[in-house]
């Protein structure tokens, strides 16, 4: 079925990744951040000096101890690094660059549901899968409505699949396959493409739900998928997993290989020479820093640049990223700026004459261009946010003024912050609307 | 030496410990005029749009800017019509400027006054909606309104509301239209709204309102309709020409600051109950002519696009902005004391506009349970 997006919006950065990929060769150092794992209270099981295996476990949910993190490289552990009230920071691996990133294990590929879900929890792929609401790893014991695969991203400078996807083809037919298994019969699996893209390398999937979605970002945000396919009540979960982790799944059925490999795109005005790279979960970027940044004061993002995460301390991408965007920091401030007609600033407003030029490539910075006031262009939000029955700017204020039962009435479940990510974007005061969602849905998980 | 670096040499002087710390929002302000912020993203998006609420108050100053330059030059113009003075163009924009100046200052400084000391007291920066709200007012009083009177009802709109509820994006009234409706209730004498406004014009040369003159059924005493359009009429600074107004709304609507939801709901709803009006012998004008008459206009493009005090979704504008429209109409026609009913309409739907944001959230909230019950919401 098609589904037909209107509100949304796509931001044309410089920077687009070359169609050619890189090989990444192994860094001395790994980094495990338990901050890329939404809500996992992280319980060590290693401790410094301790020799790990592809697939050794690093930590453990806490209220979840099946639910485990692993080791992506066979090495040591070097440090654990804790942060404000001992909480873990990172469990840094000193990188036996020798050994092989990939392992063999013994897996049953005609398994049950119960032993596929065994196999996933036991080698560290069950974080793969995500669930809505609240964008966690869904429990150990846990079954979904329905599983979505969004098989596009609509994010500006976002990864093509079909790059991503070469050659991984039969191991994602298998992968879903194997997913199919494991939700049972019952549970819809619904693979979402845009139209327009290549979408070759899907096409062995098979028991599954094909959508198409046609219009700009967010379309490709599984949020919107969600809402456009099967809209969530308060008592239901649906599960979400990348192609990419699917392909992984698929292999480690059919091939009995476990890998955390990872192929990337390098993005962003700031990167000289963007390209893809392939590598593994957590490898150290400081070798890719070095090489590819125009100039010196540059931001490093761990993802794209409406959701993505700075990379600070330890220089590695999220576990759920497949791409990195260097996005210059920009110090200038310009006189009168506000009263300039603005010939080269973006604006999805028409106050700007930029806008006139409607597919113009922007370099973007990271200013604010502004600083933070009360709502007041209290409809644009609507013109950014393709969910129907939905009210944006009611459910930021329920947020805001911590109402529990407006939240859950107005459809919080039903979004995450992501979903916001435009909202913030266009706000022109500089709303913080991701972490506003964030807030209300911490508050009302705790509830 | 670059402006930027001694903005943030001075800044040193402002922060908090230092004894310039109690003028940090008045230094902020008078800073982030000259040069952009310097704030950069922390947390979400990396990237932000460029337009911000300077940006966007500008946008509707430049749209004002067409009724307030032919304001200015019709009230001289009034004025040596009255005195019998043939003049110039220069001389007549002259005395309107004349006339307009002491107001705009003695708005600014009032309003913004009150505005710097409730941002320093609450450790926030000032808020750019006053300078629209400031730009308002002079154009929406009688160019002879005394200045203190200006300053107290800006001050008591200022503080009761805007501060009081929380400043800017809070109110739920439109400020400019709370000074006017201030002067209106506390003042009749200066603002009675049934005898023109002519500045300088003794009482004897005074007469009544086309409004007040369609009222009472002397329509033809009332000034044609290419005078009303055009705006040589008596009235206040901004109102009078609707050619300016329209200009103003051309350039609202291209940038997108103001609802043309709004803007042509307003229009239909007052069009339609003053045709209904007409047929109804209640006036003897037809409607179209009611929307050139008074503040209606201005009223539509500027007052009743407020976001902040309209009501806030697509659906909601058009009821709210229906709403305006007609109870305009109603006041001018059923109220003979009131024959100016914009302002009293807008104040009175800015009341209702969170009642009916409160029921279409109700309804939206059923809305979403019936579609989520039926496991499919409709494109």
């Amino acid at each position: 079925m098609d589904y037909r997006i209107r509100e949304g919006l796509d931001l044309h950065l410089a920077g687009v990744a070359e169609r050619e990929i890189s090989p990444l060769p192994l860094s001395d150092f790994c980094f495990v951040k338990p901050s890329d794992f939404r809500w996992l209270t992280p319980k060590l099981t290693v401790m410094p000096g301790d020799s790990v295996q592809v697939g050794t476990p690093l930590m453990v949910d806490k209220n979840d101890e099946r639910v485990a993190i692993v080791s992506p490289v066979c090495g040591k552990v070097h440090e654990i690094v804790r942060g404000d009230r001992r909480a873990i920071e990172c469990v840094s691996l000193a990188v036996d660059v020798s050994a092989s990133s990939e392992a063999i294990v013994p897996v049953e590929s005609s398994a049950a549901p119960a032993d596929i879900r065994a196999t996933l929890l036991q080698y560290g792929l069950w974080p793969c899968l995500r669930q809505r609401p609240f964008s966690l790893i869904p429990p150990s014991t846990a079954l979904p409505k329905a599983l979505f695969v969004s098989c596009f991203d609509s994010a500006p400078l976002a990864p093509d699949f079909a790059l991503l996807m070469r050659e991984r083809e039969a191991d994602f037919a298998e992968g879903i396959r194997i997913l199919k298994c494991l939700v049972g019969r019952d549970v819809p699996v619904h693979l979402c493409f845009r139209p327009d893209a290549d979408n070759a390398w899907a096409e062995l999937a098979q028991n599954v739900e094909i959508h198409n979605f046609i219009g700009p970002h967010p379309a490709g945000n599984v949020g919107t998928q969600v809402h456009r396919i099967a809209p969530l009540d308060k008592s239901e979960t649906i599960w979400y997993i990348h192609p990419f982790d699917v392909a992984r799944i698929g292999r480690l059925f059919s091939s009995h290989c476990l890998s955390f490999d990872k192929i990337f795109a390098a993005t962003g005005p700031a990167c000289t020479r963007p390209r893809y790279f392939s590598s593994v979960y957590g490898t150290d970027l400081s070798s890719i820093f070095s090489q590819s940044l125009k100039e010196e004061n540059v931001r490093k993002i761990s993802g794209n640049v409406l959701t993505g995460s700075e990379i600070d301390k330890f220089p590695s991408l999220r576990f759920y990223d497949f791409q990195l965007t260097f996005l210059p920091e920009e110090t200038e401030r310009e006189f009168l700026g506000w009263l300039l007609p603005g010939f080269n600033k973006w604006s999805f407003s028409h106050t700007f004459t930029a806008w006139m030029k409607k597919r113009k490539i922007f370099g973007f910075n990271t200013l604010q261009h502004g600083d933070r006031r009360n709502f007041v262009m209290t409809d644009i939000y609507e013109k950014v946010f393709p969910f129907d029955a939905i009210l944006p700017l009611e459910l930021l204020k329920a947020c805001m003024t911590h109402d529990l039962e407006n939240m859950e009435e107005l459809g919080l479940y039903e979004v995450d912050d992501e979903d916001f990510a435009l909202c913030e974007v266009v706000c022109p005061s500089k709303m913080p609307c991701q972490q506003i969602i964030r807030d209300g849905l911490f508050e009302l998980r705790n509830a | 030496m670059k402006l930027s670096k001694i903005s943030e040499k001075l800044s040193t002087h402002f922060e908090k410990g230092k004894p310039l710390h109690c003028f940090s929002s008045l230094f902020d302000a008078v800073d982030s005029f000259f040069l952009t912020p310097k704030t950069v993203t922390t947390s979400g998006s990396h990237v932000r749009d460029a337009v911000d609420m300077k940006r966007i108050m500008i946008t509707v100053m430049v749209a004002l800017m067409p009724a307030l330059l032919f304001g200015m030059w019709n009230v001289g113009y009034q004025h040596f019509l009255v005195t019998g003075e043939g003049t110039g163009f220069w001389h007549c924009f002259g005395y309107g400027f004349l006339k307009w100046l002491p107001l705009a200052i003695v708005t600014y400084i009032s309003g913004l006054t009150i505005e710097i000391i409730f941002a320093q007291r609450r450790g926030h920066q000032v808020a750019e909606g006053f300078f629209v709200t400031g730009f308002i007012i002079p154009m929406i009083m009688p160019p002879d309104v005394p200045l203190w009177i200006v300053a107290l009802a800006t001050a008591f709109s200022v503080l009761f509301a805007k501060e009081v509820f929380g400043g800017t994006g809070y109110n739920f009234l439109n400020p400019a239209l709370v000074a006017r409706a201030f002067v209106f209730f506390a003042y009749p004498s200066v603002i009675s709204g049934d005898s023109v406004w002519v500045s300088g014009a003794l009482d004897a040369v005074s007469g009544a309102t086309p409004l007040s003159l369609a009222l009472n059924g002397s329509v033809e005493q009332m000034p044609s309709v290419s005078e009303m359009f055009v705006g040589t009429i008596p009235g206040s600074l901004g109102e009078t020409s609707k050619i300016a107004i329209l200009l103003g709304a051309i350039v609202l609507l291209f940038t997108q600051v103001a609802s043309w939801k709004i803007m042509l709901s307003v229009l239909a709803g007052g069009w339609i109950t003053a045709a209904a009006f007409h047929l109804g012998g209640l006036s003897p004008l037809p409607g179209w002519q009611h929307l050139l008459m008074g503040g209606f206009l201005f009223g539509a493009v500027f007052m009743a696009t407020d976001p902040v005090t309209a009501a806030h979704t697509t659906a909601r504008k058009h009821t709210y902005a229906i709403l305006v429209g007609i109870r305009a109409i109603v006041i001018r026609g059923a109220h003979k004391g009131y024959p100016e009913g914009m302002m009293l309409a807008i104040l009175l739907m800015n009341i209702f506009a969170p009642l009916i944001d409160y029921c279409v959230v109700r309804l939206t909230i059923r809305r979403r349970k019936v579609l989520i019950s039926r496991k499919k919401i409709r494109l």
